[in-house]
C-alpha cells in the first residue's frame, strides 16, 4: 500500500476494484465502512455482487478478465476532459504521449461493449475519483491473479498517477496483501529476483554485502518463481522440494498435474503445523511451532512490521521454524550463527539492508508497529509512501494494452470460473477448517451459480453436480444466488476436502512477470449427476 | 449500516399494515424497504400499537379514566366475552373511562362530542363556531410577505402550545435564516399527555386552520414540504384531516406537499426530536440537543415544528394582527385551549384567556363534583397541586414559580374520594411504561420511582420513600429530554404539597399495574 | 485546518482542535471525567449521562462526549452539583446490575467499567431496580452471548455492530425498562447478518456481551495477555493472546487509539485460535520408512535426513534442481532463514512464497 491502513477512515471516495474486501480483509473494510459512515463515496468493480456493492454509489459489474479495458477507459475519460492533473503529470510522470495514445482508443463505449459496464458509469467514476482530492484506490487478487495480473496493476498507477493521487494521505494504491506476512516474506528475500531489504539478487553491491555477511558465494541468475518451481516439479526439472508452511497441493492451480510431479520428486522436506495434504508427499515432516508459540516479526499490507510473541509452548516436541532452519543448515553442514532469539536474525538481516536498518526489535517492543522504509533508528517510518514526489523521481506510466485471459469459454467449457474467499475460512483452511464457527457457517465446497444458469442445467439450489474443466473435475452443490451473473460461476479456495478442492480446476498459467496463476479465469462446464 | 438505496421512513407504517412488529412482518419489511431487520425489529418493538394484539379492545388506563372507573370498564368488557387489554392512555379524557376497539375508533360510550365553548367570532381558534375553509388568514400572509408575517408573529408573543413555550417566531427565524434550502415544517399532532384532547378537537372541528397555519409556516421558512405526525390512536381525525388536506391541496395549499404520518403509540413521539426519529422510521429516541431541529431536524435539514394549537392560531394573528392576539391573554399573551377532566361536571376544551385559574376553568365546566383536593394543571408531567393554588393564573410563569407547568394545559382535578398515593401510582406507571428507554436516569429512575411508591403503599411505611428527593433530582438533572426530567413530579409535589397523605397507611392489597 | 482554540477546563486554558469534543480535551489532558457509553470510534451517543459536565451558559449539565469545543468555552468537571450526580447515576445503574458480596457490580473476565467505576467514588445505595429486559431466546452460535442482567445499555454493542461492523445484526428492541439488546425475532446470531467479528463483546464495559468460549469470571491478574499480530490475513491487526495455564483462553484487541486495527479484530482473529490447541498438530518429527509410511523420528535423526535428503539432490542434479518454497505465513526472521538457506547453503535463488495468493 502506498497508504497506511488509519488513513482509510478519512477517504472522501473508495475506488474498490477485485477485492471483495469485507471477507478477505474484513478489518480493513471495518475501515471502509467508517468512511461510509461519514459520508465518503464508494465505487466497487467486481464481477460478483459482493457486500460491498450494496453500499456503493456504483457497482461496476465488469465481466472476469476484462479489467484493463475497464481502468484504461477510465483513464480515457479522464485525459478526454481534462481532469487529469496536468502539473502532477507534467513534473512527476513519464511517458504520458504514449499513455495517453493508447487509452484514446478505450472510449466508454468500446469498453462497455467489452466490459458490460454501462458507459455512463465509467464516466462518472472517472469524474467522481479524478475531482476528489481524497481518493484512494484498494485491490486484492481480482487483479493481480491473472496472466495478466501486471497489466492490471499498472493500468491502475497510471490512473493515480495522472490524477496526482500519489503522496496524498487517504488517497494513493492501496494493495491488500493476502496472508498475514506475504509483504514481509518478499521484504526478507524470499522471492527469486530478490535479497532480504527489498535489494535486487542483480544488485552487485547489495549480493556482496550478504555475501561477506553469510560467508558464502550468491548465485547470480534470477532463481524460479513459485508457479516455475511448480512446473518444474511437473517437468521434472526440479528434484527436490523444501516446503515451510504452504500447502500447496491446496494453494497451486491445477493440483491434479502437481500431485503426478510431486509423487516423482526423488526428496521432499514439509516443515508444518498439521499433517497437511502436502505432507502425503514428504519424505521427512519437521513440527513447527505456530504463531502463537515463537517470537518474531510479521510485515502487514502497508509496510508495517510489527512483533510476533510467544505466548503458550510448542505442542509435544514441534519447534519454531527458525530453530529448525538454523539446525538444518548445521545439518548440511553450514556454520549458521548461534541466535539466542529471532531478534539476532533480524539484526543480522536489517544491518544490511538500509530500507529496513531502523528497525529492530528492542524498537518494536518499545514503540510498537514501524512502517518501512525506515533507514535510522532514529527515523519515524513512512506511512505514506511518495510524499512530496514519487521516490523514484517519476513515475512511468506504462500504455498497456488489452490481453484476454489465456484460456476462453468454449461450446464444451461455456462458463468462467472465478476463485475467492469466504470470510470464516482461512485459505488452504488447515486452520479454520479445525474450529467449530467457521464450519457451522461453511463446512463444504460449493459452486456459486446464476439463476439462469442453474435453470438451464437444471439444477436446484444445495443439489449435489459436478464441475468439469480441461484439468480435472469435482462434485460440490450448487448455491444458486444472485451474486454471480449468467455465464460466471464462482468457488471459495478454501479446502474442505481433498477431493472437492477447487484447484484441481484451476488454470497454472501464470503473469510473465510475477508467476502469480490466473486463479479468477478459467473455463468449466458444470453437469448435473445421473445426467 | 443501511444499503444505498434503503428506503426507512415507511417502515413503521408498513408494519402496522402488516399486523404489528411480529418475526414475519419484520422479516418482510426489512426486505422490501433494505433496512436491517434488526434495525426494523428494534424500531417496531418500540410503539405500543405495533406490539399491540391487533384483534383486542383497548381501555385507557390514564389518570381521568381511572378516576372514573377504567377498572370497572375493564371487568365490565370482559364480562361480555371482549377481548381487552389496558393502555397508558387514549386521549379521551374527557369520556373517561374511554375505549376504543381494533379499528381505533372510539366504543359507543367514548364517542360523544367534546364540550366547548359556543361559538365566539373573537376567539382565534373558535372550536364551537362553523369550520372556517376560508383559508383568508393564508392569502393574507402571502401579501404581507414573510417579514410582516414575522412581525405579527413576535407582536403576538405566541409560545408554544405543545408545553415547552417557547416563542413562536424566534424558531421561524432561524429556519428561515439557515443556509440550506431544503427545509421542512412538521407539525406536532402526537398529542398523548394525559389528561390533554385540545389538538383531537381542533382536528375534528377545525382543521382547516391548522393546515392554513402550517401554509403560512412553510411559506415563511421557505418550505414546501409539510409533514403532519399525527397521534396513531386519532384514527378519526385522521380521516378529517385527510379529508381537508385533499379539498385544500386542490386550491389554497397547491404547490405544497402535505403527508399525514402515523404515530404508532409512543408517548414520547410527543418530544420534537423523538418524533423527528420516528418520522425517519426509527425508535423515538430522543436527540441530543444541539443541534436543535430548527437547525438540523427532518432529514438533517432545517426543521420548523409546532404543536396543532399553535399553528391553528397563526391565521388569527396574520388576519387581526399580533397586538390584538397578544391583548386576548391576561399576564402572557394570546387565548389558550385549556382541557379540563377528572372530577369536574363537564369535561371538555375551553379556548380562554391565557393565564385564568382553575376555578374560572371549572366555572366553564360546570363546577367540580364532590370535593376538590388537588389537581394537575398541565398533564401528568405537571405533578399535583392542592387547591391552595385554585386562583393561581394558569399560564407558564405562574405555574414554573411553584415547580409545576403550564405544560399542555390539561388539567385535571381530583376530589377528596381519591387515595392520592394510588394517583401518583398511576401516574408514575405511565411514566416508566413511556420512558424510551434510552438515558439511564430516566429508565432506571422511572422504574425505581414507581417501585419505592409501590413498596410504600405495600408496606405502609415513609422509610421506603427516603430516597425518592435524590433519585427526582437526579432525573431531572440528568435526563436527555423532558420526560425524564419530569417523570418524578407526581410524587414529589405530591409529597411537597401532601405530606400528610403519605403517612404510616395500612398495606395496599391491590395495584393495577396496566 | 482552523486555527486551534482555547477553552478553558476546570479553569485551566487548554488548546484544542475544531471538531473535538470537551471530552476529547479533558482526556488528552488527564482529566477524569467518567464514561461509559463512550468510544472514540463511535459518534457520540451522550445516553449513560456518566460524562456530564457544567458549560458556562448552559442552565442544564452536558454531556462531555457531544459538546464541540468553541474558543473560550469554559467548562467545570467538578463541582458538588456533579458529584451529586455522578454519585446518584451510579447508584441506579449498582442498583440495576448484579453484585457481589461487597455489593459491587460483578467483575469479570473482561473486566466491569462500572465496577470500576463504583469502586473509585461514593455512591448513592438504592434498593435494587431489577429492570425487566429481554434475554436472547437459544442461540447456537459458538461465540457470543448475551447476558441481560449485566446489560447497561450503553448501546456501545449496537452502534458498533452499525458504525464500524456496519452489519447491523443486534440493535435496541423494545422500550423503557425493558429495552434490551436484540437481534431480529430474537433469532440466533448465526441466523443474522451477524459476522460473528465479536467487536460486540469488546465494546461491552461490563461482561453482558461475552465470549462464549472463555471463563467468564476469571480474577484479575488470573489471566495473562500477551500482544501479537494475527496470522491471517495481510491487515496485520495486534491481538491479545489471553494466557492461562499455558492455553490460550480467548483473544481481545487492544484498545482503540493504539494499533494498526484501531481495536478491531474479525471472526477469524478472536475466535478461531481454537487450531491452536488442537489434537491434530504435528508433535514429533517423522521420516517415511521403507514401508511407504511416516514413523516417528527424533530431531537429530529428521534432521540429519533432511540434509542428506537435499544435499543428494544437490550433488546428483546441481543445485537448481532443488526448489524452497518458503512461507508467507511464517516470520520475517524464518523467511530470511530460509533463502539464506537456499542461497548460502545450496546456491540457488529458486526460492519463493506464495506471493500472491
Amino acid at each position: 500500500m502506498t497508504n497506511s491502513v488509519p488513513e482509510i477512515r478519512d477517504c472522501d471516495l473508495m475506488f474498490v476494484i477485485g477485492s471483495n474486501t469485507t471477507e478477505a480483509h474484513p478489518v480493513i473494510a471495518m475501515e471502509m465502512k467508517r468512511a461510509l459512515h461519514r459520508g465518503a463515496r464508494l465505487f466497487v468493480a467486481d464481477p460478483r455482487a459482493i457486500w460491498l456493492t450494496q453500499m456503493a454509489e456504483q457497482h461496476l459489474q465488469h465481466r472476469p478478465g476484462t479489467d484493463v479495458w475497464l481502468i484504461n477507459a477510465l483513464a480515457h475519460v479522464i485525459v478526454a476532459e481534462g481532469l487529469y492533473d496536468k502539473a502532477y503529470v507534467e513534473q512527476y510522470t513519464e511517458n504520458f504521449e504514449e499513455f495517453s495514445a493508447l487509452v484514446a482508443d478505450y472510449s466508454p463505449e468500446r469498453s462497455e461493449a467489452i466490459t458490460g459496464v454501462p458507459a455512463e458509469q465509467i464516466r462518472q467514476l472517472a469524474r467522481a475519483y479524478a475531482t476528489t482530492k481524497k481518493a484512494a484506490i484498494f485491490y486484492t487478487l481480482g487483479i493481480t491473479e491473472h496472466t495478466h495480473g501486471t497489466d492490471n496493476v499498472f493500468a491502475l498507477a497510471n490512473l493515480v498517477a495522472i490524477t496526482g493521487h500519489l503522496g496524498v494521505r487517504s488517497a494513493g494504491l492501496n494493495p491488500l496483501r493476502g496472508q498475514n506476512n506475504v509483504q514481509g516474506a518478499g521484504d526478507v528475500g524470499a522471492h527469486p529476483d530478490n535479497l532480504p531489504g527489498v535489494q535486487k539478487v542483480a544488485d552487485a553491491g547489495a549480493r556482496a554485502r550478504f555475501e561477506a555477511e553469510w560467508g558464502a558465494a550468491i548465485p547470480t541468475e534470477r532463481g524460479l518463481n513459485l508457479n516455475e518451481i511448480m512446473h518444474g516439479i511437473e517437468d521434472g526439472s526440479i528434484r527436490g522440494l523444501f516446503v515451510m508452511g504452504e500447502d500447496i497441493v491446496v494453494s497451486e492451480p491445477n493440483a491434479a498435474r502437481l500431485e503426478r510431479g510431486l509423487n516423482e520428486l526423488e526428496f521432499v522436506v514439509v516443515q508444518e503445523i498439521f499433517p497437511s495434504e502436502t505432507a502425503r508427499f514428504a519424505h521427512v515432516v519437521l513440527p513447527a511451532a505456530c504463531f502463537a508459540e515463537k517470537d518474531g516479526t510479521f510485515t502487514n499490507t502497508d509496510r508495517r512490521v510489527q512483533r510476533v510473541r510467544r505466548a503458550v509452548p510448542p505442542p509435544g516436541q514441534a519447534r519454531p521454524d527458525w530453530e529448525i532452519l538454523a539446525d538444518l543448515a548445521r545439518a548440511c553442514g553450514y556454520p549458521m550463527p548461534a541466535y539466542a532469539t529471532p531478534a539476532d536474525i533480524w539484526a543480522e538481516m536489517a544491518r544490511q539492508s538500509p530500507k529496513l536498518a531502523g528497525i529492530s526489535h528492542e524498537r518494536l517492543d518499545r514503540d510498537g508497529g514501524l512502517l518501512w522504509p525506515c533507514p535510522s533508528p532514529e527515523h519515524g517510518g513512512t506511512p505514506t509512501l511518495h510524499v512530496g514526489a514519487p521516490m523514484r523521481g517519476k513515475v512511468l506510466l506504462h500504455a498497456v494494452a488489452y490481453r484476454p485471459p489465456v484460456e476462453p469459454t468454449s461450446a464444451e467449457y461455456p462458463l468462467v470460473l472465478s476463485t475467492g474467499r469466504v470470510l470464516y475460512h482461512y485459505n488452504a483452511g488447515n486452520q479454520t477448517r479445525r474450529d467449530r464457527g467457521p464450519n457451522m457457517k461453511f463446512s463444504s465446497n460449493f459452486v456459486e451459480m446464476s439463476r439462469r444458469d442453474a435453470k438451464d442445467l437444471g439444477v436446484a439450489d444445495g443439489e449435489l453436480v459436478r464441475v468439469v474443466s480441461r484439468r480435472g473435475q469435482v462434485e460440490v452443490p450448487v448455491l444458486v444466488s444472485p451474486r454471480v451473473r449468467h455465464g460466471l460461476v464462482w468457488m471459495p479456495m478454501h479446502n474442505f476436502a481433498t477431493a472437492t478442492r477447487t484447484n484441481l480446476l484451476t488454470i497454472d498459467k501464470g503473469d510473465p512477470i510475477t508467476g502469480t496463476a490466473e486463479y479468477k479465469v478459467c473455463a468449466v462446464r458444470v453437469e448435473r449427476l445421473g445426467a | 449500516m443501511q444499503s444505498k438505496s434503503a428506503q426507512r421512513e415507511g417502515i413503521l407504517q408498513q408494519l402496522a399494515e402488516q399486523g404489528g412488529a411480529t418475526a414475519l412482518a419484520v422479516a418482510q419489511v426489512a426486505r422490501q424497504s433494505g433496512v436491517p431487520e434488526a434495525d426494523v425489529w428494534g424500531a417496531g418493538t418500540f410503539y405500543g400499537l405495533l406490539r399491540r394484539d391487533p384483534k383486542k379492545t383497548l381501555v385507557c388506563n390514564g389518570l381521568s379514566c381511572k378516576l372514573h372507573g377504567a377498572d370497572a370498564l375493564h371487568h365490565q368488557l370482559a364480562g361480555q366475552g371482549v377481548a381487552t387489554e389496558f393502555v397508558a392512555c387514549l386521549g379521551l379524557c374527557d369520556v373517561a373511562p374511554a375505549a376504543v376497539g381494533p379499528e381505533l375508533l372510539p366504543l359507543p360510550a367514548s364517542d360523544q362530542p367534546a364540550h366547548v365553548l359556543p361559538s365566539d367570532p373573537n376567539l382565534p381558534i373558535d372550536l364551537g363556531g362553523p369550520r372556517d375553509r376560508s383559508y383568508r388568514g393564508l392569502g393574507a400572509a402571502l401579501k404581507l410577505g414573510p417579514e410582516a408575517v414575522l412581525r405579527e408573529l413576535q407582536a403576538s408573543g405566541l409560545q408554544g402550545r405543545g408545553g415547552a413555550g417557547f416563542a413562536a417566531h424566534i424558531k421561524w427565524r432561524s429556519v428561515r435564516s439557515q443556509p440550506s434550502p431544503t427545509r421542512y415544517v412538521v407539525c406536532n399532532a402526537d398529542e398523548g399527555e394525559p389528561g390533554t384532547f385540545k389538538d383531537r378537537e381542533v382536528i375534528r372541528r377545525q382543521p382547516d386552520k391548522l393546515l392554513e397555519g402550517l401554509a403560512i409556516a412553510a411559506h415563511v421558512v421557505e418550505s414546501t414540504q409539510i409533514y403532519i405526525y399525527l397521534r396513531g390512536e386519532f384514527e378519526r381525525e385522521r380521516r378529517i384531516l385527510q379529508d381537508a388536506i385533499d379539498q385544500a391541496l386542490l386550491g389554497p395549499l397547491a404547490g405544497l406537499e402535505v403527508h399525514i404520518v402515523r404515530g404508532q403509540g409512543a408517548y414520547i413521539c410527543g418530544e420534537e426530536t423523538a418524533l423527528l426519529e420516528s418520522l425517519e422510521g426509527r425508535r423515538g429516541m430522543p436527540r441530543l440537543k444541539p443541534p436543535f431541529p430548527t437547525e438540523r431536524g427532518f432529514r438533517n435539514q432545517p426543521t420548523l415544528i409546532h404543536n396543532v394549537e399553535t399553528l391553528a392560531c397563526v391565521p388569527d394573528i396574520v388576519l387581526r394582527g399580533g397586538t390584538r392576539f397578544a391583548s386576548l391573554g391576561r399576564r402572557e399573551p394570546g387565548a389558550k385551549l385549556y382541557c379540563i377532566s377528572g372530577h369536574v361536571a363537564r369535561p371538555g376544551v375551553y379556548e380562554l384567556p391565557l393565564g385564568v385559574t382553575l376555578d374560572e376553568l371549572v366555572a366553564h365546566a360546570g363546577g367540580y363534583i364532590g370535593t376538590p383536593l388537588a389537581f394537575s394543571p398541565g398533564g401528568a408531567s405537571s405533578g399535583f397541586l392542592p387547591m391552595g393554588e385554585r386562583s393561581r393564573p394558569l399560564d407558564f410563569a405562574s405555574l414554573s414559580q411553584v415547580g409545576s407547568m403550564l405544560g399542555s394545559a390539561g388539567a385535571v382535578v381530583l376530589n377528596d374520594s381519591v387515595d392520592l398515593p394510588l394517583a401518583v401510582h398511576w401516574q408514575l406507571s405511565f411514566f416508566e411504561h413511556e420512558s424510551c428507554g434510552q438515558c439511564a436516569p430516566c429508565r432506571l429512575g422511572s422504574r425505581w420511582m414507581r417501585q419505592a411508591l409501590d413498596r410504600y403503599l405495600a408496606s405502609g411505611d415513609p422509610a421506603e420513600l427516603s430516597d425518592v428527593r435524590d433519585v427526582a433530582w437526579e432525573m431531572l438533572e440528568g435526563s436527555i429530554c423532558g420526560l425524564g426530567q419530569v417523570a418524578a413530579l407526581p410524587l414529589t409535589s405530591a409529597l411537597q404539597h401532601f405530606p400528610h397523605h403519605f403517612g404510616h397507611r395500612p398495606v395496599t392489597q391491590e395495584l393495577h399495574h396496566g | 485546518m482552523a486555527d486551534t482554540l482555547t477553552i478553558h477546563i476546570d479553569g485551566q486554558a487548554l488548546t484544542a482542535q475544531p471538531g473535538e469534543s470537551v471530552l476529547q480535551v479533558a482526556k488528552r489532558n488527564h482529566i477524569a471525567i467518567p464514561t461509559l457509553c463512550h468510544d472514540e470510534r463511535l459518534d457520540a451517543a451522550g445516553c449513560c449521562r456518566a460524562c456530564l459536565v457544567e458549560i458556562d451558559g448552559q442552565r442544564r449539565l452536558q454531556p462531555s462526549c457531544n459538546w464541540p469545543v468553541s474558543q473560550d468555552l469554559r467548562v467545570s468537571t467538578r463541582s458538588p452539583r456533579i458529584e451529586r450526580h455522578r454519585a446518584t447515576l451510579l447508584g441506579l445503574y449498582v442498583a440495576d446490575h448484579r453484585l457481589d458480596q461487597d455489593g459491587l457490580p460483578v467483575h469479570t473476565t473482561q473486566g466491569n467499567e462500572l465496577r470500576t467505576w463504583a469502586e473509585t467514588t461514593d455512591f448513592k445505595r438504592l434498593l435494587a431496580i431489577d429492570s425487566p429486559r429481554h434475554p436472547r431466546g437459544v442461540d447456537a452460535n459458538p461465540y457470543v452471548a448475551y447476558d441481560p442482567d449485566l446489560c447497561i445499555l450503553c448501546a456501545r454493542c449496537t452502534r458498533y455492530c452499525d458504525e464500524i461492523e456496519a452489519v447491523s445484526a443486534i440493535q435496541l428492541a423494545w422500550r423503557g425498562a425493558e429495552t434490551s439488546i436484540a437481534t431480529a425475532g430474537g433469532r440466533g446470531l448465526l441466523d443474522t447478518t451477524c459476522e460473528l467479528c465479536g467487536g460486540c463483546v469488546d465494546v461491552c464495559p461490563t461482561g453482558a456481551m461475552h465470549a462464549k468460549q472463555a471463563p467468564r469470571f476469571e480474577k484479575p491478574g488470573a489471566v495473562q495477555k500477551v500482544r501479537s499480530t494475527c496470522n491471517f490475513c495481510g491487515v496485520g491487526c495486534q491481538l491479545d493472546l489471553n494466557v492461562q495455564d499455558g492455553k490460550i483462553i480467548q483473544v481481545t484487541a487492544p484498545p482503540p487509539g493504539e494499533t494498526v486495527n484501531d481495536g478491531n479484530l474479525c471472526v477469524k482473529g478472536r475466535f478461531a485460535y481454537g487450531f491452536v490447541h488442537h489434537e491434530d498438530r504435528l508433535r514429533q518429527p517423522q521420516i517415511r520408512g521403507a514401508d511407504g509410511e511416516l514413523h516417528d523420528a527424533t530431531w537429530d535423526e529428521a534432521l540429519h535426513y533432511a540434509a542428506k535428503g537435499l544435499l543428494g539432490v544437490r550433488d546428483r542434479h546441481g543445485p537448481n534442481a532443488l526448489g524452497f518454497v518458503s512461507s508467507s505465513r511464517c516470520t520475517n526472521e524464518e523467511n530470511y532463514l530460509v533463502q539464506k538457506l537456499a542461497r548460502a547453503v545450496f546456491q540457488t535463488n529458486n526460492v519463493h512464497q506464495c506471493a500472491a495468493t
